[in-house]
């Protein structure tokens, strides 16, 4: 029977239920992770290779193309700055070996802080039910009716320049209420459940059995609302940054779309100036997107069998 | 927030277009201005009050000036005036008023508007603008000799009288209003809306971001043979809303006079749009502003209330790098606190001579011996600090341009690299110069604050004596000494230059007084001279001819000034 050959079907059907027997090897969450691997590479192995220098004010000839390309004053692109340089003469590579992870790193930990707050509070807001439960429900349906883009730039302004952690706790303080909703509803459908019950019954206490029991199920839920939460936070700050309102002195991809746009770049035709920060948005966004699919299948088998 | 100005703009010029053509006035009989700031009331067109009241078309269409400096020819070109001429000891001036101005209302233009006016000025504390501050401060009474003649007294000898109030020498004069309508009313807080003046154009509407004026075809000046009637119909000064929007606009043809580009972008405009044009054909193009950039120092406010500290900053500011990296090249690192005008050059040189002039270069190791001197040693961080405390700076700069942001952000860089912790706080036009740079509420701030001379040294230096000085939370009047500099350098200072004041245009004792008093300023260093300014506007000759170039030089091409008068009325349809 083993030796009997496989058709062309069958070894395309095994070959697919081979790749499904582990949901977290999906095609979506690996080249969504690749991606995103690909960008903290690239801050991480830039570091070493390129002169970080370069990213200062003043550091290099204004406005010079990529290599191969002609600006309007027919400069020539150099290998000195093989992405060129901007309107202030910063290095185009160090620009973005700086702030590509600097902008996930403000996605990621805002939505570290978002997510933890919205895990304590759903659990809570669930399990312990009442007067509690009755607090966060409202505190979170209140906020999330608030447009988090609106306060913040109000926010931004009257602090004037922040630092990278400020902002993600400023942006922190906008993404926690899905995850709290999310939380508790599934907290309250768990809370009947027989092992809930059961270890109740047997006396475990009240945060043994909210994170040690329950939270296990909720890990894929997680994972999905986190990377979406890691979206929303990304989208944010650089509209931030895009409007002039993020950090001032530390490079992120938004910043640097900002200066473009305020320094006439568009009609200059300096396209590298916006357009590389653009494209690495791009790849952030598809990369996260990705993972939120591949996070779908391994959380919801439906997806798999369809796929 | 520049996108979204760019997006309100699109939809503000489309309803703009939409008026206009109900109203029936074509585009080529229409000049569309710039406007490099948000008018936040519209409504109101009192310019004794601080706020945007006159660079919207209002002193240059509507309010006209008694004389008009001519930055060519060093004179005054008369205009609602004929004649202002000084006695023996410059202590009485007469000022004779041109025959046949009417207001647009019909009434007549006379002695008794000057002498109301003026009066109003030296009577009220509360009104605050620049010139208002100035007369006040200059006339001690002021009285009609005839209807057309009107004799001011100072409060003490001074030569440069009617250039310094009457003359536009940078960007406004002081305004004369229409006693009949004023008249009664408290001019701290009257509106005046809807305003009338005696220039040929009058006011249609106005919003936030835009300001249209109509052609008044019973003008008096045409009806007095003073000139012809102006050929444009009508009159827009539109908000632009960026560098990026601003040359959109200019490439496309919707605008006709732009607010200063950068050397890249007036290329990249003229290249898509070869009938723009600059005050110059060829690089750098741009034309010389009087009034030269510096940093401002609030001298109350610790660490920078010692000045060894300021010299420290002085001293690693690399003024070189801001002309090329912030100005593209299109300027020149000052010299002085003085702008670098010909005329100006004795008392350049002789500040250079007792050895003040500034450095075009960083001398960073001079500066960080004075941080060092000052008790502060540098930390693992690259920052300077003193019982734990960094040595750091917030300076704030006005948004509304990216020259001034740009300049702001190379000092940044300069400063962080040499040890001082800076960050640049941008903060919108309106908030800048309303409540930041008058009230003192900065630390260091970009601003050209020692403007004031072209053709003599104390209307700048005058500007940074000790009787200015008001506590931080006060307004500074007229802008002057915002840096509230008061110590026993400045009291030095302050001693010389009003000796200065009273003597004659040209003096010779003049050029080493200048240097004796400079020695005190550059000892105290309340400001620090950067660069000096350079305006790059592009001018588009798709629909209008005759703007003012160095080869057409009848006067400056600055817009939004009170001069503009003389530019629209040279103005010619293109054909």
């Amino acid at each position: 029977m083993t030796d009997a050959p496989l058709t062309r079907a069958d070894r395309r059907l095994q070959r697919r239920m081979r790749r499904f027997d582990n949901p977290w090897l999906n095609p979506k969450l690996l080249w969504g992770i690749g991606l995103l691997l690909g960008i903290v590479a690239l801050g991480l192995i830039g570091r070493m290779l390129w002169n970080l220098d370069l990213v200062f004010t003043g550091s290099a000839t204004l406005k010079l193309p990529p290599v191969g390309f002609e600006n309007l004053r027919r400069q020539p692109g150099v290998w000195d700055h093989p992405l060129g340089t901007d309107g202030s003469g910063r290095d185009m590579l160090a620009l973005i070996v700086i702030g590509a992870p600097n902008s996930l790193f403000v996605g990621l930990m805002a939505s570290l802080i978002g997510m933890g707050t919205g895990i304590v509070l759903g659990f809570t807001a669930g399990f312990v039910g009442g007067r509690t439960d009755d607090v966060i429900r409202v505190l979170s349906d209140v906020m999330i009716t608030i447009p988090p883009l609106l306060i913040l730039v109000v926010f931004q302004s009257a602090f004037g320049d922040v630092s990278l952690t400020m902002m993600a706790l400023l942006i922190a303080g906008f993404v926690w209420q899905s995850p709290t909703r999310l939380i508790r509803a599934q907290v309250l459908s768990m809370r009947q459940s027989g092992y809930v019950q059961m270890a109740q019954l047997s006396g475990a206490p009240t945060h043994h059995i909210m994170f040690r029991e329950m939270l296990p199920n909720l890990v894929p839920y997680l994972f999905g609302s986190f990377i979406a939460n890691v979206t929303t936070s990304i989208v944010t700050a650089v509209g931030l940054e895009v409007l002039g309102l993020g950090p001032q002195r530390i490079p992120t991809l938004g910043r640097t779309i900002y200066e473009a746009i305020n320094a006439g770049a568009l009609i200059q035709n300096l396209w590298w100036w916006w357009g590389i920060p653009t494209i690495l948005l791009a790849v952030m966004f598809i990369g996260l997107l990705l993972i939120n699919l591949g996070l779908d299948e391994v959380s919801n088998p439906r997806l798999r069998r369809l796929s | 927030m520049k996108l979204g100005k760019t997006v309100t703009l699109a939809s503000a010029l489309a309803l703009l277009v939409t008026g206009a053509l109900a109203q029936d006035v074509a585009r080529e009989d229409t000049v569309i201005f710039d406007l490099d700031r948000t008018i936040k009331d519209p409504e109101n067109f009192n310019w004794m009050t601080p706020g945007t009241k006159r660079m919207h078309g209002a002193h240059q269409a509507m309010w006209e000036p008694l004389f008009i400096l001519n930055y060519g020819t060093g004179e005054l070109d008369p205009w609602l005036g004929t004649e202002i001429t000084p006695n023996a000891t410059n202590d009485e001036w007469v000022l004779k008023i041109r025959q046949g101005v009417e207001w647009s209302d019909g009434e007549a233009f006379d002695a008794d508007d000057v002498v109301f006016t003026v009066g109003m000025a030296i009577s009220n504390e509360d009104i605050s603008s620049r010139e208002a501050s100035t007369v006040r401060a200059q006339v001690a009474s002021v009285e009609k000799v005839d209807p057309m003649t009107v004799k001011f007294t100072l409060t003490a000898p001074n030569p440069r009288f009617a250039v310094e109030n009457f003359g536009v020498r940078i960007f406004g004069s002081f305004l004369i209003m229409p006693q009949h309508i004023w008249e009664g009313q408290d001019p701290a807080t009257f509106a005046f809306y809807p305003p009338i003046g005696t220039g040929p154009y009058t006011y249609t509407s106005g919003a936030t971001n835009r300001m249209i004026w109509d052609r008044n075809d019973d003008w008096w000046g045409a009806k007095a043979g003073f000139q012809d009637l102006p050929e444009p119909k009508r009159l827009i000064w539109l908000e632009s809303g960026g560098a990026e929007s601003r040359a959109q606009l200019m490439a496309t043809n919707q605008m006709d006079a732009a607010q200063n580009v950068s050397v890249g972008t007036f290329e990249a405009i003229s290249f898509q749009n070869p009938k723009v044009i600059a005050w110059h054909n060829g690089y750098p193009y741009a034309s010389a502003d009087p009034c030269a950039r510096q940093l401002e120092i609030n001298t109350t406010v610790g660490p920078w209330d010692d000045p060894a500290l300021r010299r420290a900053v002085n001293h690693i500011i690399d003024r070189n790098q801001i002309v090329n990296v912030a100005i593209e090249g299109a300027t020149v690192p000052s010299e002085t606190m003085f702008v670098q005008y010909g005329s100006m050059a004795p008392y350049i040189d002789a500040v250079k001579a007792a050895g003040h002039g500034l450095s075009p270069t960083a001398d960073v190791a001079a500066g960080q011996a004075l941080i060092e001197a000052a008790g502060y040693a540098m930390g693992d961080d690259g920052i300077y600090e003193k019982d734990g405390e960094d040595l750091a700076v917030k300076i704030h700069v006005n948004s509304a341009s990216t020259e001034y942001t740009k300049t702001i952000d190379v000092i940044v860089e300069q400063l962080n690299r040499a040890g001082i912790k800076a960050s640049s706080v941008p903060v919108e036009n309106g908030v800048f110069w309303g409540e930041v740079l008058p009230f003192g509420a900065y630390e260091m701030s970009y601003s050209w604050l020692s403007c004031g001379s072209v053709n003599e040294p104390w209307a700048s230096m005058g500007r940074y004596t000790v009787k200015d000085v008001v506590p931080v939370g006060e307004r500074s009047p007229g802008f002057n000494n915002t840096a509230r500099w008061a110590d026993a350098s400045a009291e030095a200072y302050s001693a010389i230059v009003d000796q200065m004041a009273n003597k004659a245009l040209g003096d010779p004792d003049v050029p080493g007084m200048v240097a004796e008093a400079y020695a005190h300023l550059a000892d105290g260093m309340p400001f620090i001279p950067l660069v000096q300014s350079a305006k790059l506007l592009p001018l588009n000759t798709t629909y209008w001819e005759g703007w003012p170039t160095n080869d057409n030089y009848y006067n400056h091409p600055f817009f939004w000034w009170n001069s503009t008068h003389q530019m629209i009325h040279n103005l010619t349809k293109a054909n």
